[in-house]
């Protein structure tokens, strides 16, 4: 049996063992992402954690972009409902990204328990396809539940780290499958183009569970998965040859 | 000058009037007592009292400054008649030691005659206990009361007894009205403080309650009588008020909200249950109501309401749920409204309602992030119509490597008087990326003017 057919072969009894086996993805439709995480693509049935850097801890408006980006595709299938403390979401701004605006419920609540409250409720609503909470980072249990909300009718969840008034968060450990840190990145149009060019993101995979950290830079597009690939930063292959203590953290 | 404006028994048998001067009073009665009127309080008792009058019957008007008028068309059986009904109502009232006179007539006129001015508790049948009445009873203007009275016709028996025409054309049209209201010969529309609803059931208790488990009970009981109700007769409601009322004759109502006409009984009361705790029993429960609103017509037939493609079906309890435990206005959808004002170019629309006009020129650019209100900034610019090469927002500078508008939107002149519409008002709007990448939306105030450098405002942020 050659290498990469033993190296098959390892990873779908792990995939039989983490219960991951035939859960649906979402691929990104690029081989440098859907490569590293499990099962060639975001693990759909779950819950992801996007965070920002700096002033973005307050405004979140990087990671919104990001996290409305992969819901895009999702919302064909149902209605995704949008939690938040600060009622700043400005619908129109989705619409421009792509976002079908008219299937999105808008939910403000006052206090982080009420956030995370309103996201377990809504991913284990029938209907509901995917769910985005602002909050600070749950804690284990807190994040578990969550789980259990997703696995009730598969719905995906995305948690964006939101501080409103600022200030460190806290980087705990929790249960989410994928942690991405999003950061804006300078556009670049075509030569000769006045103006800006498409928005450009800098992705970093920092945890995955049965997958493997990655950096990128990523463009919105207009096709059907209304992110693209540009380029990949630096290479984790090397420094990260043990995905089990990944897993077991 | 001070006058007094209400006296009690007491008061009264010592032979003072409302109406005589407190320093008069204070000469026949020099130990009286006064206290300052406060119409206020007594209008918002009056309300109180009309609020625990619900308990008689949903349709309860009042009439100020110390009048109510029940309508207890289709209740008086649950107490065994008109006459034990309003003894019941009296007694209760004057165990917490409020004088009234009260009286069950076939009209409000009459029934307000016979309360007013009648001797003793009446339940009247016809119009006979009326005619010895004075014609003050028949609610009429002082002058009206008087002209009569000077024509020597002391009882409303005297006046009913003249021809019509004659009345019509001696006294005018306003005595002629207030007479058929007492006798029931012409209509009358009371405002009633809740509109009487057919949806509304209603139970009494043998031995007031107070524990959390029997208030529970209470209302899963109420609940499924009403919802067998609304399920035999096709219809759903959107609204139900329930209403613990005390002993001491509070009743704080607890309101529930369905984004879709329901009639689960089982539904319904999860959503009550949440609000119980904040029922405070006091000394305990007597009686518990609940009412229906926006009742609708639904079909009979539900479907499976944990279907996987149920659409607004299956929506409808995690919108439940949510809009009871963070409140109305709290979940929503936004849709377009035709505005250029970026700020009111969203609104909020109930979040099962369905889809009326959404869409927004999406050519255009507009932020993912909108702040309430814009932040001032500072910034410097080369030229004065040109986007900044740097701006200061929130203490850090931002040097702009990317820049596109200016997008003008005009201000709203017809929302406000005419002449005072400026042109100076105008926005320049400008989508920037600083060197880090991040995308700001910045807008200018106002046309060049060399004497007073414009102001530049952050309204939102892109992704």
């Amino acid at each position: 049996m050659s290498r990469a057919a033993r190296l098959k072969a390892v990873r779908a009894s792990l995939a039989i063992l983490e219960g991951s086996a035939g859960r649906p993805t979402l691929p990104f439709g690029d081989a440098r992402v859907d490569d590293r995480l499990p099962g060639g693509g975001l693990p759909l049935g779950r819950w992801h954690e996007a965070a920002g850097e700096g002033m973005e801890i307050e405004t979140a408006a990087a990671a919104s972009a990001f996290v409305a980006a992969l819901a895009t595709p999702l919302a064909d299938r149902g209605e995704v409902v949008w939690i938040m403390r600060r009622d700043d979401l400005y619908a129109p701004g989705l619409a421009g990204l792509g976002f079908p605006a008219e299937r999105l419920i808008q939910v403000c609540v006052r206090d982080e328990t009420a956030a995370l409250a309103a996201l377990e409720d809504a991913l284990g609503a029938p209907g509901v396809v995917a769910a985005i909470g602002e909050a600070e980072s749950p804690d284990l249990i807190a994040g578990r539940r969550l789980q259990l909300a997703c696995e009730r009718h598969g719905a995906t969840g995305f948690l964006i780290h939101r501080r409103l008034f600022g200030g460190e968060t806290r980087g705990r450990g929790s249960a989410a499958a994928t942690r991405w840190r999003i950061a804006s990145a300078p556009s670049e149009p075509a030569p000769g183009e006045p103006g800006l060019g498409a928005p450009r993101w800098r992705v970093s995979l920092e945890r995955c569970q049965g997958g493997r950290p990655g950096d990128w830079i990523m463009e919105k597009s207009d096709g059907p998965l209304s992110l693209r690939v540009v380029a990949e930063l630096g290479d984790r292959q090397l420094d990260a040859p043990q995905p089990w203590r990944r897993l077991a953290g | 000058m001070r006058r007094l404006a209400a006296v009690d028994a007491g008061a009264a048998a010592l032979g003072l009037f409302t109406g005589q001067k407190a320093t008069d009073a204070l000469a026949l009665a020099p130990e009286l007592t006064l206290a300052d009127a406060d119409p206020e309080a007594d209008a918002r008792a009056l309300r109180a009292l009309a609020d625990w009058c619900a308990r008689f019957s949903p349709a309860v008007a009042m009439d100020p400054p110390d009048g109510l008028f029940l309508d207890i068309t289709g209740v008086d059986h649950l107490w065994g008649g008109e006459a034990a009904m309003m003894d019941d109502f009296v007694g209760r009232l004057a165990k917490d030691g409020l004088p009234v006179r009260a009286a069950v007539a076939g009209s409000p006129g009459a029934a307000w005659a016979l309360a007013h001015f009648g001797q003793g508790r009446i339940v009247a049948s016809d119009a006979e206990p009326l005619w010895p009445l004075p014609v003050a009873a028949l609610r009429l203007s002082p002058a009206d009361a008087t002209q009569i009275a000077r024509l020597g016709l002391r009882s409303i028996g005297a006046l009913a007894a003249l021809p019509r025409d004659q009345l019509g054309r001696r006294f005018g049209p306003d005595v002629m009205r207030r007479l058929d209201q007492a006798l029931g010969r012409g209509g009358e529309a009371l405002a009633f403080r809740r509109p009487p609803n057919p949806w509304f059931a209603r139970a009494a208790f043998a031995e007031p309650i107070s524990v959390p488990e029997d208030l529970a009970r209470a209302c899963g009981d109420i609940v499924e009588r009403l919802c067998a109700r609304l399920e035999a007769e096709g219809r759903g409601a959107r609204r139900f008020d329930l209403a613990f009322h005390r002993l001491d004759g509070a009743a704080e109502p607890l309101t529930v909200g369905l984004a879709l006409p329901g009639r689960d009984p089982a539904a319904v009361t999860r959503l009550f249950l949440p609000l119980l705790e904040r029922v405070d029993p006091g000394f305990g429960i007597d009686a518990v109501t609940l009412g229906a609103r926006e009742v609708e017509t639904r079909a009979p037939s539900q479907a499976d309401l944990h279907a996987e493609q149920g659409g607004r079906e299956s929506l409808a309890p995690l919108v439940d749920r949510l809009t009871n435990r963070l409140g109305e206005t709290a979940v929503w959808r936004a849709e377009a409204f035709p505005s250029h004002a970026p700020e009111r170019a969203t609104r909020r629309r109930p979040a099962l309602s369905p889809p009326t006009n959404t869409g927004w020129d999406v050519a255009r650019p507009r932020p993912l992030r909108l702040f309430p209100r814009p932040e001032p900034v500072e910034v410097v610019a080369l030229v004065p119509d040109d986007p900044p090469v740097l701006f200061r927002w929130r203490g850090t500078a931002h040097r702009v490597r990317r820049a596109e508008g200016p997008e003008r939107l005009g201000e709203e002149w017809w929302r406000r008087p005419f002449d005072r519409a400026d042109p100076q008002k105008a926005r320049d709007y400008y989508q920037v990326e600083d060197e880090a990448g991040a995308r700001f939306w910045l807008f200018r105030v106002g046309l060049y003017d060399a004497a007073a450098p414009p102001k530049w405002w952050l309204h939102g942020l892109f992704g």
